[in-house]
């Protein structure tokens, strides 16, 4: 379990995160929503290491990430699919995805998640020796999360997986995402701006405006709740 | 064609020195973009450490692989403790540290090791070979130089695109953000890329002193050449470098050779403007800009 507690972020004077708890239960999707500038990737990157928070802590099984480098929160089985998928397009696809669990250092290990990772998005062991640049948007997607996968996280941190693709290829993507996060306990926190998708795959949601949690519930009861929904989610 | 023969062999020899040195510039520009300045120096200084060594007693080889691991040594600490503090700055600071260490070493070595010009020994003899009664063109030290600097480019080569160390020094240098999210220390693999770099301007020195001999700023115009080739190959493209640093060698070698040798440093001059005003991004470079 992933526990954010009492979070605050500012870049120079502008607070970006301020004082956001909630915590990611084992083998569920966590939503988190809100507008352009709400904090939700400032969120992720706090916590993957990638932002130092001013105050708060982030507790992985009860283990503080806060103060730790990308390098070893990831080796904490946190992955990171940042926004705009961050695949490495000067490598060729297999390449990215082997970059996943590198780490580990088990070499049949990593040849089986790598594989497991082509199962699960065929159209990319098509282009496996390909340059990762000559990839469609979703095909680049899949290549990130992927990658994340191959990895065997505890937590994975989805930012924006919606962002420039189809909506039936997201829902794809979201399906065979849907069964794993039960068959291994995954923690995820996905981070979304269109929160119909997100609402309809995530367990729990939090929403986040201007850096503050305003409501986290159960997803299904936001969903059903018009007056949230207007107010924050635009829907 | 006697002279033509003897020219281009001195030239590819040569090249392949200045290859060597535009490889590490190359290296260390994809890892952390910024040029080494103090790659000749850092050679020449890896160099002296082996002239010391032979000196004192120790065999030639064993000076040798010394001075090659002295190399690696150097290229690590430059990075630890002069790149590494500036990083988050503009590269603009970690270029002109890089020139300070050209001046240190440059000082530091008269100090420590004289400043009188020194004759190294060469590993081989620098005697043309004959076979069968012809006169060849080339000797058998020529044979190393070439040699020893395609082998170790070959296992870079290996290094880089074979093994997962490679892939990780590679994906630390392309895109650090994303490979410290999948767990690689970056850090450590800046500082073995500039380890591996330093290590090839160690081979580099080694060679270039027989035929320079050996002096506080003897691989200073190395360093322009090797520089020249790297840009002419457009800075990015390890390829672009090897054959650029040729040309130059080559280059080089025909207008000493048919004009005069006081005009090389001119030509190599000459090489670069055409290449700069022609083609700006190098003849092998891709889009991305250059800076500094």
């Amino acid at each position: 379990m992933l526990e954010v507690a009492h979070l605050t972020v500012a870049y120079g004077g502008v607070v970006a995160l301020n004082d956001v708890s909630f915590s990611v239960p084992e083998g569920a999707i966590t939503a988190v929503l809100g507008a352009n500038g709400a904090g939700k990737t400032t969120l992720v990157r706090t916590i993957s290491g990638l932002v130092r928070p001013r105050h708060g802590s982030v507790l992985l099984d009860g283990a503080e990430l806060v103060g730790r480098s990308p390098e070893s929160i990831a080796r904490l089985r946190v992955a990171h699919v940042p926004e705009g998928h961050g695949i490495v397009s000067e490598l060729s696809v297999d390449e990215n995805l082997r970059l996943g669990g590198l780490w580990r250092r088990d070499r049949a290990e990593q040849r089986v998640a790598v594989d497991e990772a082509y199962a699960l998005f065929p159209p990319l062991a098509a282009r496996r020796r390909g340059p990762a640049s000559g990839l469609s948007g979703g095909e680049r997607q899949m290549l990130s999360i992927g990658r994340a996968l191959a990895a065997r996280p505890a937590v994975l941190l989805l930012d924006e997986p919606s962002l420039g693709l189809a909506t039936r290829l997201l829902a794809q993507i979201m399906e065979r995402l849907g069964s794993l996060v039960a068959e291994r306990k995954l923690s995820v926190l996905l981070i979304e701006q269109n929160a119909r998708s997100a609402l309809s795959v995530a367990g729990q949601a939090v929403v986040l405006s201007l850096g503050r949690v305003v409501v986290i519930d159960e997803a299904h009861r936001l969903a059903g709740d018009e007056a949230l929904r207007h107010a924050y989610l635009g829907f | 064609m006697r002279a033509f023969l003897i020219y281009t062999v001195d030239g590819v020899t040569n090249g392949m020195v200045y290859a060597a040195v535009a490889l590490a510039l190359v290296m260390i520009w994809r890892a952390t973009r910024i040029i080494n300045y103090a790659q000749g120096a850092m050679a020449m200084f890896t160099t002296y450490i082996a002239f010391f060594v032979i000196e004192h007693g120790t065999p030639f080889w064993l000076g040798f692989v010394i001075a090659l691991a002295a190399g690696l040594a150097l290229g690590a600490v430059t990075e630890r403790v002069l790149v590494r503090p500036v990083e988050s700055r503009p590269a603009l600071s970690a270029v002109i540290l890089t020139l300070g260490l050209l001046i240190f070493l440059e000082a530091l070595a008269p100090m420590l090791f004289g400043a009188q010009v020194q004759s190294f020994p060469a590993p081989f003899s620098r005697i043309d070979l004959t076979a069968g009664g012809t006169q060849l063109y080339f000797s058998r030290f020529d044979i190393f130089t070439v040699g020893s600097v395609l082998c170790v480019m070959v296992l870079l080569f290996v290094l880089f695109q074979r093994t997962t160390i490679g892939l990780r020094m590679r994906a630390a240098a392309f895109n650090p953000e994303i490979a410290r999210i999948l767990g690689i220390r970056v850090g450590r693999m800046l500082t073995l890329g500039w380890a591996l770099a330093a290590l090839l301007g160690a081979l580099a020195g080694l060679l270039a002193a027989p035929v320079l001999f050996l002096y506080p700023t003897n691989m200073d115009e190395v360093l322009v050449f090797g520089f020249t080739g790297a840009i002419i190959g457009g800075l990015e493209s390890p390829v672009g470098a090897v054959v650029g640093a040729l040309g130059v060698g080559l280059a080089l070698s025909y207008v000493s050779g048919f004009l005069g040798s006081d005009l090389a440093p001119l030509g190599s001059l000459l090489i670069l403007m055409a290449v700069l005003m022609i083609r700006p991004r190098g003849l092998f470079g891709m889009t991305r800009q250059r800076q500094v």
